[in-house]
Order: structure tokens, then sequence, then C-alpha cells
């Protein structure tokens, strides 16, 4: 085995230097092909990173508990006590790095001008600092001070709609717990900037003061909770049912639909694009090792006139496949790493402004490689590349030698 | 007194029939040959003849429609394709017209690649090589790819390559056509001296009357079947 390993490796090689155009197109392909996924999938798993934690960050957060029917209808019934000795336990534990306690209900704000549909969210300062970009995105004014902070923090975009402005005073009505209407002024003390809908949906205040507005004592509406490692989510989410069997907890995916459908799309993407550029791949070896072993019929039939036996054929294109589809693979995988080595300071976005807000994205993306890609998507890159040139190097084995002499004699 | 020679080759009755019904066109009507061990023989006809399709028989690159080849008294007929290739390996060496050397191999390279099949230590391998090419004549030349030598060069390489291995017959088919006359006359000299001196057996199907002046059995083939068979 080893002498026909010695015998077929230095011939395959040089084969596939006899026409070097034809080998540098196939290895341009092989390479660009694998390139293109490699690059590809590192930014959209950067994309979808970015955008996951840009939204997550907002103020999803990575998990949330409500009390049961608040998530269908996240009205003052639906609300629930803070958390008990044991979820505080549970919450405490090193999986989860922070959380927080929120009292976010439905109402309706008024500047002199317009009435609009908001959510007002009734936030512990503090722990917000730990656990959402809100008080990093305040571009006017100031965020909220404490839990009795009576003043509103808003969105730029409602702020415009609003016709208001920092220092202006805003109305805010909200049901109360006794089923009215309660309305209270609030000072605007910050304005920040998120993606426009986030902007015109939330209001920022104190959640003491939101507490004694609506009149629901220490009830709250979520715990939000973030953990260090998304894979451990799933594990974590089943330890706090355990520990707060008759709450409802939900990982992010489960919050925001439309995140957890972008995120799953994201790895569709890649694997359409694998398939695509698989698809090209096959098709340029297949077309480059035919050509090869048309041009090779009669030195086939010199082979075996020679002693070579139709398996020797069979191993030689094959082989000529490997070596041609690995030098192939080999150098998409270092255009691929290079290409991300050189991004690796992130791409800034930020030109594009708003008109990538409806991706969600970050301003700047961070590609990075991803071990599991560099060896996944070269190995079926190769495996498909020998597999497809199968079947040239089936055809020449089959080539008879007296035919293949014929042919050019 | 003299033991007599045991037939290398062995052909009897063979046919080779090519297409089917009123296309059928045949290539050789019952041949009954034999090439015993020393001849230098030369194979002759026109165009069309056979000789071709007899080396092929011979050779073990093609199957006869009926009859039976033997080489060294093992019929053909009922081999596998991978004893074929064994028995062209250790038994057969072939010259052609085109030269036929792989072109991205050495001329060494070329006349070493029959001694790798046959698993023949690297050594060795390179002294059997480098003294086969010296034979013919191109010492200092083995490094040298097909495309850097003359035809006549080329051809040498292809008679080390049939040589190397020590086969028990050597086919030839129409060796010189491609060359000029002194480059036949030549490599002509080589073969029959190859003969000569070692004693292999050589079947050579030519049209050139420069080879069948050495020719020491002169068979001549017309429409498929053999008119002559002349010893000198």
């Amino acid at each position: 085995m080893m002498e026909t390993f010695k015998l077929l490796a230095p011939l395959a090689w040089r084969n596939l230097w006899r026409n070097p155009r034809r080998t540098i197109i196939t290895l341009f392909v092989v390479s660009v092909g694998l390139w293109s996924i490699l690059a590809v999938a590192s930014f959209i798993t950067a994309w979808a990173q970015s955008s996951r934690d840009a939204t997550l960050r907002l103020l999803i957060a990575q998990g949330q508990i409500h009390a049961e029917g608040y998530m269908d209808d996240p009205n003052i019934s639906n609300l629930m006590p803070p958390p008990g000795a044991a979820l505080v336990a549970a919450l405490n534990r090193p999986d989860i790095s922070n959380w927080v306690t929120r009292l976010e209900l439905p109402g309706v704000v008024q500047s002199e001008y317009k009435t609009l549909p908001v959510s007002l969210v009734g936030v512990d300062p503090d722990a917000e600092r730990r656990i959402s970009s809100i008080p990093e995105k305040i571009v006017e004014g100031r965020y909220l001070n404490g839990l009795e902070d009576d003043s509103a923090v808003i969105g730029l975009n409602l702020a415009k709609r609003l016709k208001t402005a920092l220092g202006r005073r805003i109305i805010l009505m909200v049901t109360a717990e006794d089923g009215w209407l309660e309305e209270r002024s609030f000072d605007v003390v910050g304005v920040y900037d998120a993606d426009t809908a986030f902007e015109d949906t939330y209001i920022f205040t104190g959640r003491s003061t939101m507490q004694a507005m609506v009149g629901v004592g220490d009830k709250i509406a979520q715990i939000a909770f973030e953990v260090p490692e998304d894979a451990a989510l799933a594990g974590v989410v089943e330890r706090l049912r355990a520990a707060a069997p008759g709450l409802d907890i939900r990982p992010w995916r489960k919050i925001s639909l439309i995140m957890g459908a972008m995120d799953a799309t994201m790895g569709g993407v890649i694997f359409i694009w694998l398939a695509v550029m698989m698809v090209m791949i096959s098709i340029g070896v297949i077309n480059t090792q035919l050509m090869a072993v048309f041009e090779r019929t009669h030195e086939f039939g010199l082979l075996r006139a020679l002693g070579f036996k139709s398996r020797h054929v069979l191993w030689l294109v094959t082989f000529e496949s490997v070596l041609l589809i690995g030098l192939g693979v080999l150098i998409g995988m270092i255009a691929g790493a290079a290409t991300v080595w050189g991004l690796s300071d992130g791409i800034d976005l930020s030109a594009f402004g708003k008109a990538l807000e409806a991706f969600k994205a970050g301003d700047t993306l961070y590609l990075e490689v991803k071990t599991s890609d560099y060896i996944i998507f070269p190995l079926a890159i190769w495996a498909l590349g020998i597999l497809v040139a199968l079947w040239p190097a089936w055809r020449a084995q089959k080539i008879s030698p007296v035919e293949a002499m014929r042919q050019a004699t | 007194m003299k033991a007599e020679k045991k037939p290398i080759v062995s052909c009897k009755g063979i046919t080779k029939v090519f297409g089917k019904d009123e296309l059928a066109v045949h290539a050789l009507r019952s041949i009954d040959l034999d090439i015993i061990e020393g001849d230098f023989a030369t194979l002759a006809g026109p165009s069309g003849s056979g000789k071709t399709t007899l080396l092929n028989m011979i050779g073990a690159l093609d199957h006869p429609t009926s009859g039976q080849v033997l080489i060294d008294g093992q019929p053909l007929s009922g081999m596998s394709k991978s004893q074929l290739s064994d028995l062209r390996l250790n038994k057969i060496g072939f010259i052609f017209q085109a030269y036929n050397l792989v072109p991205v191999l050495s001329a060494r390279e070329n006349v070493e690649f029959v001694l790798r099949l046959l698993k023949v230590e690297a050594n060795e391998r390179r002294t059997r090589a480098d003294a086969a090419l010296a034979e013919v004549g191109l010492r200092g030349l083995e490094n040298r790819r097909p495309s850097a030598l003359s035809g006549g060069q080329q051809q040498r390489v292809a008679i080390a390559r049939a040589l190397v291995a020590r086969p028990r017959i050597v086919l030839a088919d129409e060796p010189t056509a491609n060359l000029d006359s002194t480059t036949t006359g030549e490599l002509v000299d080589l073969m029959y001296r190859l003969n000569q001196e070692s004693g292999t057996t050589f079947l050579i199907g030519t049209h050139d009357p420069r080879v069948m002046e050495h020719s020491k059995r002169h068979i001549e083939m017309t429409d498929g079947q053999i008119e002559s068979d002349i010893r000198a």
C-alpha cells in the first residue's frame, strides 16, 4: 500500500501541473468558494451575535420571569410579587450574571401636541446599568437616578413625534390597581437613542415612583436576567422553573420570536450559501477532472499496458482530486482566516446609520474564527470534491488499454 | 544435440471480429503462430492486415473472438484483468510507435516506473534504470523529461523501459515509424544487438524494410491471415 502511495503521489502531483491554467482555475473556484463560505459564516455569525446582543441588551436580557398570563395580556391584573427567597437564591447563582426587577405596563403619553400609546417601565436604575444598554444610549440629559426618581427618560423619535424635549413635561396615563386611569406628569430628564420602534414604545421612570402611581405596592411585572453563556441558558431556565414553579419563565427566543427566528435563519443562510458553493465547486471539479481524464485516455491505456492495474488508475485520478481540492481548501482556509483576522478590529457600520436599523445590529461587527467552522466546512468541501471526482476516476479506470491505445494511434 | 527451445508465445487458431452481422470486420482469421525464445521476428503486411491486432492479442491487451493465446504455456483466456496486468508487467515489454512515455516523468523515472510496479527496491531500481539507459546510449540524459528529448531519444527510453524488467518478449508496434532514417538505423541496430547479446525475444510489427533486413524471422500478414512465415 505504501509502495503504491509512493508511486502515485508524485505522479498525481505532477499531473496536476500539466495544465497549470486549468489547475489554477479549479484552485481558484475551490479556494474562493471556501473563503466565501468562511467569510460569510463569520460575517453572518457576527451579525447575528451583534443583532442579538444589541436587541437583548436594550430590555429583554436573555430571559424573563413573569406571572402566568402577563405575556399574553400585560395588564395590571397580571403582576407578581417580588421574588421570594428561593427564587432570589436561584437568581444569585453564578450561572446568572445579573438580574433586575421591573414594572412594565401599557399606557398613553400625552404632550401639548400629541397623544400616543407607549409602555411605561419602572426600573431600578442602578441594576439597569448592569444589564441594559439604555443608560449608555442617553444622547441628551441624564439617565434615572434611583428607584424614587419621578422623572422620565424617553426615546429620541418619540420626543420628535410628541414635539417635546429635554426639560419639558409629559403626561403619562396608566390603568391603576383600582381600575381607574391614573395620570401623572413627568419631567423629561433624558432622551435615549435606540432603534426607532423601541424609541417609540418605551418610557422609563423609577420603579417605586411607578408602583406608587398605579398603587400596586411592591408588585412587579418582570424579572429580567442575564447569563454569561448563551449555551447554558436552557439549563438556567429549567433550574429557575424548578425554583419558581408557578411563574412563566422564558428564554429570549420565546420572548422575542422575531429574534429567535432571525437567529435560526442566520444559520440557514450559512448552509444555503454552503450548498450553493458546493454545487459550484462540484461542477468545477467534475469538469476539470473529466477533461483531465479525457485528455489522458491514451496515457491511461499506456499505463495499463505497462502493468498498471485498473485500481491504480482509479487511485491516481482520485489522488489528483485529493491534492487539487486539498490545496484549494488550504488556500481557502488561509484566505478565510486572513480575512477574518484582517477585520478583527471590527467592521464599522455606523456610516450606514438608520439604514441598517431594521437588521438591529450594533454599529460595529466583530468577526471571529469559529474553530468548528474551520473544521466542518473545509472537510465538507474536501469530502464532497473527492466524492464527485470519483465519477471521472471511475470512468478512467473503466478504459480498456487497447481502446485507449487505439484512440491515439 | 541442441535442446529445442520452447515457444514463449503460442497463438492457436485465433480470430478477431470487430462489430456484428453485416458490419463485422474480420481482423484476424484463424492465426496459428509460435514465437520462440530468442526470435527477432518481424511482422509485416499492409495497413489493415491485422499486425497491430495480433500484437494486441499477444500483448494481453485484447481478447480474441475465438482461439487461444498462451504466454509461456499459460492460456490468457479466463485470466482476470488484474492477472493480465500482472502478466504484462512480468513477461511483456512494449515499444509503441508514438514513443508513449509518461510526459511528467524523467527518462530515468519512466524506466523506473515498471520496476516500481514490480516493487523493486529503490537502490536496485535506480541502478537498473541507469544501466538500461546507458545500454541504449542515453547516459547523462537520465533526468530529462520526454519533452527535452528528440524522437529517437524518446524511443530509446521506451526501449530501455521495455527491457529493464527483463521481459520474456518485447512487442514493438511500428517502433521506427516516426523516426528519420539515421535514427531508425541506430534503433534497429540497438534492438538487434540486445537480441543477440541478451537473447531478448522481439516481435516487431513494421513496414520498414530497414527493420526487416535484420529480421531472423519474417512473418507476412494479409487480410488477417499469415501469408508466409520465413526464418532467415
